[in-house]
C-alpha cells in the first residue's frame, strides 16, 4: 500500500447504531488527503453511513448514535468544540439524486458561498461561482444561462452543479453517495473523469455500487460487509490480490 | 301505498340476485370457469336492473301523474276566477282531501277535494301495479338472460358507470343551478338600482325607503361593507398568516415526533370548532376584554369591533393555514435539506433560503384559501362585528361585513321578496370574489406541482 499520500481522516473503533440496529461494527479506516478513496460493497453494508458519519449529516437522523474517534487532520470531529455546520462546510457533499436547489444555476453554486460569506461583493461571487461550474465542467454549458433554472438541466448536468455546488465553499474533502447511480453512461462518464481530476485536489471518498467505476476513479478502496470494513488497500490489490475470502467472492461477482 | 310499492321493487332486486346468482353457479357447476362472468356478476346486474326499473316507473310516473293531476284540477274549477283564488281553492281542496285544515270552505273546494281524492287513489295504485309490474318484468327477462357466455360483467359496470356519471352531474348542475338563480335575481336588482350606486355608493340602508314604495338608489351603496369585510380579513390574516406558518414550520422541521403527535391533533381540534362558537367566544369573551383593555390604556374600543371579530377569525383560520402549509413544507424532498444542510447550512438558514422558497406558492395558495374563508365567514361577524354600516379604517370600531347584511336583510321582518333584492346582489358580488380568490388559489397549487414532478 502507497503511504506517500497524506492522511486526511483517522478513523478509530467506528460505531454506527440507527436505533437497535448496529450499522458499523467497530471500524478503523485511514483515508488519505488528495486522493479518491472508493467505499464498495453490497447494499445495507454501512458504506453510505459511514459516509455520511465523515461531515456529521447522520446528526439529522433523531435515532443514529456514532462512537469512537473520527479525526480530522488530527481533530476530533464528534468533540464539542466541533459546530456540525462548520463541520459540513469543510467536508462537502454529493448524493445520490442530483438535487439542484429549485432556484437559478447561478444561486444554486452562490449557495454555500453566501452563507459561509465567503465572498466579500457581487464580482467575488461571480469569480466564485465561475470557477466552481469550471471545476465541475459545467461553464461552457450553463455560462450563457446562469439565470434559467438549475432543475431545467439534464440529469449529468444537475450532477455536476451540484459538484459545483459543494466545491464552491471550498471545502477541504468531498464525500460523493453514489453521485452516478441516477446517471445514463454517457453522463456518468463525464462525472467519473471530473471526479478523478478533483481527486488530485481534495480529499475525495466515493461510495459506488459499481466495481468498475472504483477500479477507474479511485486510488484505494475500502470493502464493507455487513457493517464491517473487511479489507481496505490500494485499489490495484483490491481487484487483482484480494485477502479475505468475502472480499474476493464479491469482486469476483459471486454474491453482493 | 308508493311506499309499498318501492320496498316491494326493493325486494323483488334482492330475490333476482339470489336467484340470478344461484342459477349462473348452477351453470358453472364444478367448472366456474367456463361463465364469462363470475356468479355475483349475474346477480348484481339482475338486481341492479330490476330496482332500476322499478324506481324509475315510480319517480318519472309521479312526476308525470302529478303534473296531469294538478291540470286536471284547475281546468275543473268554475269560470271567471282570478288566478289566485284559483291557487287557493286548488290548495285548499287538496288540505281538505288530505283532511287538513282549508282557509275557508265552500262548494268549490269540496268539488276539487273529492276530484283529489279520487285522481290520487287512481294515481297510488296505477302506479305501485306499473312500478312493481315492470320490475317483474324486469327481473323475469333478466333471470333467462343468465347463461354462459352472457356477459354480465361488462353491463354490469356500465350501468356502474353510468350511476357515478350521474353522481358527478348533479354536483355540476347544483352549481350551475346556485350560479344562474344569484346571476337572474342580482340582474333583477340591478335592473331597479343602477350597478354603480351598488358597487360605489358610501352609504347602506336599503330598506330605509322600501315603506314609501321604493328602494333608494342612494342607499344602497355596498362600499361600507366590502371595506368591513377588507378590514376584518385583514385582521384575521394578520393573525393567522404568521401564527399558522410559523405552527407548521415548527411542526415539520423542529419538532420532536412527541411534540407533533400531541399538537397536529390539538389544531384538528381548532379546525373542528364549530364557527357558532368562536362567534360566542368572540362577542363574550374577546370583544370585552379588548374593551375594557382598550379602556385601561386610554382608547375607547366598541364593544363590537372588528378587531374582535378579526382576531378571533384569524384563530379560526389558523389550522387551516397550519394544515396546509405542514403539508407542503413537508412535500419538499429531504434530499433539498440534505443537499443544503451538506453545504454547512444551518436549520434557519436551510428553511429561509430552500425551504420556504420551495414552498412559497403552496403556502400563498394556503394563504388564499383562508382569505376566502375569512371573507365568506358569517357567525363571528354576526356575533362580534355590529350590524351597522360604518365606513372606517379603524379596528377598534364596529363595522359591518357583506355576510352581516346578507343575514340582516334575510332574517329581518321585511317581505322577503323585497329583501333577497340587495342580498342577491351582495351575494353574488362575494361568490365572485371568493371565486377569483379560490381559481388564483389552485392555479398556484398547480403550478407549484410542476416543480418536483
Amino acid at each position: 500500500m502507497t503511504e506517500t499520500d497524506p492522511i486526511k481522516f483517522r478513523c478509530q473503533g467506528v460505531n454506527v447504531w440507527y436505533g437497535q440496529t448496529h450499522a458499523i461494527k467497530d471500524n478503523d479506516i485511514d483515508i488519505h488527503d488528495k486522493a479518491v478513496t472508493a467505499f464498495i460493497g453490497p447494499s445495507g453494508c454501512g458504506k453510505s453511513t459511514f459516509l455520511r458519519c465523515l461531515n456529521r449529516m447522520n446528526d439529522t437522523i433523531d435515532i443514529c448514535r456514532v462512537s469512537g474517534s473520527l479525526l480530522l487532520d488530527g481533530e476530533d470531529i464528534y468533540s464539542r468544540e466541533i459546530d456540525p455546520v462548520q463541520l459540513r462546510a469543510r467536508v462537502g457533499m454529493v448524493f445520490q439524486k442530483p438535487n439542484p436547489f429549485p432556484k437559478s444555476i447561478y444561486d444554486n453554486v452562490a449557495y454555500g458561498p453566501r452563507i459561509h460569506g465567503l465572498a466579500r461583493n457581487k464580482a467575488d461571487l461571480d469569480v466564485i461561482v465561475g470557477e466552481s461550474l469550471g471545476a465541475a465542467g459545467l461553464w461552457d454549458e450553463v455560462k450563457d444561462r446562469l439565470a434559467a433554472p438549475g432543475t431545467g438541466l439534464s440529469g449529468g448536468q444537475q450532477q455536476r452543479l451540484c459538484i459545483a455546488r459543494a466545491i464552491a465553499t471550498k471545502p477541504e474533502v468531498l464525500l460523493m453517495d453514489e453521485p452516478c447511480s441516477a446517471l445514463d453512461p454517457i453522463a456518468t462518464e463525464t462525472v467519473e473523469e471530473l471526479i478523478s481530476g478533483l481527486g488530485e485536489r481534495y480529499c475525495v471518498v466515493i461510495v459506488t455500487h459499481s466495481m468498475q467505476q472504483a477500479n477507474r476513479i479511485s486510488r484505494r478502496t475500502a470493502f464493507f460487509h455487513l457493517g464491517n470494513l473487511v479489507e481496505y488497500d490500494t485499489t490495484d490489490a483490491i481487484f487483482s490480490t484480494p485477502q479475505d475470502e468475502r472480499t474476493i467472492g464479491y469482486v469476483s461477482g459471486r454474491f453482493g | 301505498m308508493l311506499s309499498w310499492a318501492a320496498l316491494l321493487v326493493c325486494a323483488l332486486a334482492v330475490a333476482g340476485f339470489f336467484v340470478a346468482k344461484g342459477r349462473a353457479v348452477a351453470l358453472g357447476g364444478d367448472t366456474p370457469a367456463i361463465l364469462h362472468s363470475r356468479p355475483v356478476y349475474h346477480g348484481g346486474f339482475v338486481a341492479i336492473r330490476t330496482a332500476l326499473a322499478g324506481l324509475c316507473v315510480l319517480i318519472f310516473g309521479l312526476i308525470l301523474s302529478n303534473i296531469a293531476i294538478r291540470w286536471a284540477l284547475y281546468s275543473g274549477l268554475p269560470a271567471g276566477l282570478s288566478g289566485i283564488e284559483r291557487d287557493l281553492i286548488v290548495s285548499d281542496g287538496v288540505a281538505l282531501a288530505g283532511g287538513n285544515l282549508a282557509s275557508r270552505s265552500g262548494e268549490a273546494r269540496d268539488v276539487v277535494a273529492a276530484l283529489y281524492a279520487r285522481l290520487s287513489m287512481i294515481q297510488g295504485w296505477g302506479l305501485a301495479l306499473a312500478s312493481v309490474g315492470v320490475a317483474g318484468f324486469a327481473l323475469m327477462r333478466g333471470l333467462r338472460q343468465v347463461s354462459i357466455p352472457f356477459r354480465a360483467r361488462s353491463r354490469f359496470e356500465r350501468i356502474v358507470q353510468i350511476v357515478l356519471a350521474i353522481s358527478a352531474g348533479i354536483a355540476v348542475l347544483t352549481t350551475i343551478g346556485i350560479v344562474a338563480s344569484l346571476l337572474g335575481q342580482t340582474l333583477v336588482f340591478f335592473s331597479e338600482i343602477p350597478v354603480w350606486n351598488f358597487l360605489f355608493g358610501t352609504l347602506w340602508s336599503p330598506l330605509s325607503g322600501v315603506h314609501d314604495g321604493a328602494m333608494d338608489p342612494g342607499k344602497v351603496g355596498a362600499v361600507p361593507l366590502f371595506a368591513g369585510t377588507l378590514l376584518i380579513t385583514v385582521i384575521a390574516m394578520l393573525v393567522a398568516v404568521p401564527v399558522g406558518l410559523f405552527s407548521a414550520i415548527y411542526l415539520s422541521d423542529f419538532a420532536s415526533a412527541r411534540a407533533r403527535s400531541i399538537i397536529k391533533p390539538m389544531l384538528e381540534i381548532l379546525a373542528g370548532i364549530p364557527t357558532v362558537v368562536y362567534g360566542f367566544f368572540a362577542a363574550i369573551t374577546v370583544a370585552p376584554f379588548l374593551r375594557d383593555t382598550g379602556a385601561a390604556m386610554g382608547l375607547s374600543v366598541s364593544s363590537e369591533s372588528a378587531l374582535a371579530a378579526g382576531v378571533v377569525m384569524g384563530i379560526m383560520i389558523i389550522p387551516f393555514i397550519s394544515s396546509l402549509s405542514d403539508d407542503v413544507i413537508n412535500a419538499v424532498p429531504q434530499s433539498l435539506r440534505d443537499g443544503s444542510y451538506g453545504l454547512g447550512a444551518t436549520k434557519a438558514e436551510t428553511i429561509r433560503n430552500v425551504i420556504l422558497p420551495a414552498a412559497l406558492p403552496g403556502i400563498m395558495s394556503a394563504v388564499l384559501l383562508g382569505v376566502s374563508r375569512a371573507i365568506g365567514e358569517t357567525m363571528i361577524v354576526v356575533m362580534a362585528a355590529g350590524q351597522g354600516a360604518n365606513l372606517t379604517a379603524n379596528p377598534l370600531e364596529a363595522v359591518t361585513t357583506v355576510t352581516v347584511q346578507i343575514v340582516a336583510l334575510i332574517t329581518g321582518d321585511t317581505e322577503a321578496s323585497t329583501a333577497a333584492g340587495p342580498a342577491f346582489a351582495l351575494g353574488f358580488t362575494l361568490f365572485c370574489i371568493t371565486l377569483i380568490f379560490n381559481i388564483w388559489a389552485l392555479r398556484l397549487v398547480r403550478k407549484y406541482r410542476e416543480v418536483y414532478d
